[in-house]
């Protein structure tokens, strides 16, 4: 019964805690079942990188990732969640290494799905290979939990977005659920605007970022299947909407899931921007989209949003 | 040194050639209107009535000014005439040149452009925010002769007396085809310029983004204004007073709570003026909840010499705000005045009158209390904004940040800070006191400490050889000062040795704050100077961002109920 009144408690905070906000421990302890979350090489063990020393750089305890297993609604979980106010939430060796273990270990098992809380600028460039080589192995360990039968949901809607290898190991995810101020992409808009011109991509024009690259587009275009507010609640019930929705993984859905890519691209491939998107996805008026209340858009994106359940 | 006798000597060349015009025209004490006569027809050929092709600028500038003149290139911290002083930075040197600028804002490149190409010599300004390193580099490097750095009521002031312009090149949203101008939301400084201008046998010279059949309104009758440049594009307005709420951290929604509770209920501050911290942002964002909680809604904060700052939005909607007076506009908030206008100053338009230099006089004489954020305070509590590279220039902080003198009525908090700084003169007798608040973090941007032994101004007032230091609020002035550790009210300091103690005592883990005097600390703790958040009833492990009413840039537009239209660059959606 304490249990049960514990999670009345847990709710009701998590209802009103912004996703966008809250630290990666606090999205996890508001998200998972109270009390549930066990973690794997916890800070007390000091699992610090062997390279931020090198640049003087600030260590964390946890290398800026949570990984441990938990109970949502009462099932196993294995969780993930990345702390994107330490070093942008960007992947080190160290940082990579847990959430490598903890794909490896859904694999064995099988079973249990694995929630990945994305909030990362991709790779951190201090430590250059052995970050790169961290997200090759990560997107390897996600092709084989799923195809050990592990769903692997990502959920993202960080204040650092889900960039770089991160917006690679997403695409890899059985799903992803996103909000609002969440992005997804691999470069991100200053990288883009450093190469190829102020002109091709005006990193300051925060509302052309958002509709390139924010939630409310990721959501219309199908690359995420829910479109959760901006609490740690709503991303809880997106969590369990996603595993219950997950079908199984196979060469036929990968297949499925080159052509829904290979269609977009067709459709959408001669757009100059979002709204040409949106528009011709049938949306009407589609420069408000950027301004409508969540409900109103989850509305239309049900309606008329794509998703790649059949695919992925 | 021979650089500027020459050119002193050719200038007044200029003006004896003038004067003996003048005198062969028997009309001696006329000169000046003949020689603004004699300017406007060499401008007249390129005009059509008023009316100058924007390809045209440059050549009437040319005809108009003369070397040495005293030129206003309107621009303050927000609006800029950027299509007239990129045509002064073209102007042939050989006609125009020595120009001495008269300008409440270095801001755009230009502005600075046109003392490396030497269409200008001598500068007396105001404020310099973007320009401020570039600014430091070139006095140091003798490329600008630096009058002084004012305040913008001591530079409107001066206007009049003894900087008063040649020419002024200023901006506006639209004029007629007789030159009556709407200046728009962002009047600001445009009708000082132009008073001091027009009457004193100036020529004005006005970049509009449109030319109508009807101005919405009359800001500049038409008479004051002697050409229109109509521009291709809109001019160029910053938005500085936009904060968002997403950026405001716990230490400072904490050092909010205990302004709010340590000196804004305490004094009972109806009237105020606030800086474009985001220590004073929280503040904004605090009242309709925490200061709500406390009661105090209707006792504090209910008039402001103050822009329209986006955070305060929550704050007018729940009932909190009667009044504002605005020293210019904010971009995206024209919508929500307009529909606001029992708080906004509007015109029959509907939209925002703004005057900076009203409103710099209401913050200066009519409000009780400035609350601001600096980047050094030294051990008297001397201000300052500048850094040994960068100097920001003052804008209006030390107007709203002085005690007025002049000042003859009384009102509670005016009085009782008066009290509390001088207790044992007869009460009839007593002058009040302006409460004057720094308001920061002891370690600030970067990590920075707040608080210094010595402050930079002086340095570079050492290398610059000025006779004053750059300083924002000087010491006497300031009354308290409010950091996470607490708050300090150093009206009650008897001593400049309590003063520093006092200082001291809230600079926390700083150098300044580590060589405080423990005992001393202690015993001004005692006696109320120094009041630390427990002393205040407040805990700070509350101090949590879901105090703030709106958190985030969303949350404001939510609270205008869609009016507020912020710029792109403040959206994440």
């Amino acid at each position: 019964m304490t249990a049960s009144l514990d999670d009345v408690a847990r709710a009701q905070r998590a209802r009103r805690t912004s996703f966008n906000e809250a630290s990666a421990r606090t999205r996890l302890e508001l998200m998972l079942d109270a009390g549930s979350l066990v973690e794997f090489i916890g800070p007390e063990q000091r699992e610090v990188s062997p390279h931020l020393r090198i640049f003087d750089l600030p260590e964390q305890f946890d290398d800026g990732i949570v990984v441990g297993h938990a109970r949502l609604e009462g099932s196993p979980v294995f969780v993930a969640a990345q702390e994107g106010r330490f070093m942008g939430g960007a992947f080190g060796e160290v940082h990579g290494a847990k959430l490598t273990g903890l794909l490896r270990a859904a694999r064995e098992i099988g079973s249990i799905p694995v929630l990945i809380l994305f909030d990362t600028g991709g790779v951190r460039l201090q430590e250059a290979n052995a970050g790169e080589l961290a997200i090759a192995e990560i997107m390897r360990a996600v092709m084989e939990a799923r195809t050990a039968g592990a769903k692997v949901i990502g959920l993202i809607g960080g204040r650092s977005g889900c960039y770089g290898g991160g917006g690679l190991i997403a695409g890899c995810c059985s799903a992803l659920a996103v909000s609002e101020p969440g992005r997804i992409a691999v470069s991100g808009p200053e990288v883009i605007e450093t190469n190829r011109g102020v002109e091709e991509f005006d990193s300051r024009d925060r509302a052309l970022v958002w509709r390139t690259m924010g939630g409310k587009h990721r959501r219309l275009l199908g690359a995420a299947d829910v479109f959760a507010d901006d609490t740690v609640q709503d991303f809880r019930e997106a969590a369990l909407e996603l595993i219950g929705l997950v079908g199984a993984f196979g060469p036929d859905r990968l297949k499925a899931e080159h052509e829904r890519l290979a269609g977009r691209l067709r459709r959408f491939g001669t757009c100059k921007d979002a709204v040409d998107i949106w528009t011709a996805e049938g949306v009407a008026d589609a420069e408000t989209v950027p301004d409508l209340p969540a409900d109103r858009f989850i509305a239309l994106a049900d309606r008329i949003g794509r998703t790649s359940r059949d695919a992925r | 040194m021979n650089l500027i006798e020459t050119t002193g000597s050719h200038h007044g060349l200029e003006r004896d050639d003038e004067a003996r015009r003048g005198a062969k025209a028997m009309t001696s004490w006329q000169n000046n209107r003949g020689a603004r006569d004699a300017r406007i027809a060499a401008g007249a050929g390129l005009a059509h009535g008023k009316v100058v092709q924007a390809r045209d600028a440059t050549r009437l500038l040319e005809a108009v000014i003369r070397p040495g003149d005293r030129v206003c290139l309107e621009g303050d911290n927000q609006k800029q005439a950027d299509l007239l002083s990129r045509a002064l930075l073209a102007v042939d040197l050989s006609r125009v040149n020595d120009l001495h600028m008269v300008q409440s804002g270095v801001v755009l490149p230009e502005h600075l452009d046109l003392f490396d190409r030497g269409v200008a010599k001598k500068l007396d300004y105001a404020y310099s925010g973007p320009q401020s390193a570039r600014i430091a580099r070139m006095l140091f490097g003798g490329k600008i002769e630096l009058g002084a750095v004012h305040t913008y009521l001591e530079l409107f002031a001066r206007y009049f007396i003894d900087l008063t312009p040649h020419v002024a090149l200023i901006a506006a949203v639209s004029a007629d085809r007789d030159g009556n101008l709407y200046t728009g939301p962002n009047t600001e400084d445009t009708p000082t310029v132009v008073e001091a201008t027009a009457f004193k046998d100036g020529v004005v010279i006005a970049q509009v983004n449109e030319i109508v059949e009807q101005v919405p309104r009359v800001d500049i009758p038409a008479d004051r204004v002697h050409f229109i440049v109509k521009s291709d594009k809109p001019f160029f307005v910053e938005p500085l007073f936009t904060r968002d709420p997403a950026a405001i951290t716990e230490g400072q929604i904490l050092t909010a709570m205990l302004a709010i509770k340590g000196i804004y209920a305490h004094y009972g501050v109806q009237r105020l003026n606030h800086g474009i911290g985001f220590s004073t942002a929280a503040i904004e964002l605090l009242l309709p909840t925490f200061a709500e909680r406390l009661g105090l809604k209707g006792r504090i904060a209910t008039h402001f010499a103050l822009n329209p700052h986006p955070a305060l939005i929550p704050a007018i909607e729940s009932g909190w705000v009667r009044q504002i007076h605005s020293f210019g506009s904010e971009v995206g908030m024209d919508d929500y005045i307009r529909a606001r206008s029992d708080v906004y100053f509007t015109g029959p338009d509907g939209s925002l009158r703004s005057n900076r230099a009203f409103c710099q006089t209401a913050g200066l004489y009519a409000c009780d209390m400035f609350i601001g954020s600096t980047l050094q305070i030294d051990l008297a509590g001397n201000s300052s904004t500048v850094t040994t590279s960068r100097i920001a220039g003052f804008g209006g902080a030390p107007n709203m940040g002085a005690d007025a003198r002049g000042r003859r009525h009384p009102s509670e908090p005016w009085l009782k800070a008066g009290a509390e700084a001088d207790p044992d003169s007869p009460a009839a007798l007593r002058r009040g006191r302006k409460l004057v608040v720094q308001i920061g973090e002891t370690f600030g941007d970067k990590n920075v400490p707040l608080f210094v032994e010595r402050l930079d101004a002086i340095e570079l007032a050492e290398k610059l050889k000025l006779e004053l230091a750059p300083v924002m609020i000087y010491g006497d002035d300031v009354t308290h000062i409010v950091t996470e550790e607490g708050v300090a009210n150093l009206l009650l300091c008897r001593t400049a040795q309590e003063r520093e103690q006092a200082i001291r005592g809230v600079a926390g883990y700083t150098d300044v704050g580590r060589r405080r005097d423990r005992a001393m600390v202690a015993q001004l703790r005692e006696r109320g100077v120094i009041r630390r958040p427990e002393d205040l009833g407040i805990n700070p492990l509350d101090a949590d961002r879901s105090l703030l009413a709106a958190r985030s840039i969303k949350d404001l537009v939510r609270w205008s109920g869609g009016l507020y239209a912020p710029p792109s660059k403040f959206r994440n959606w």
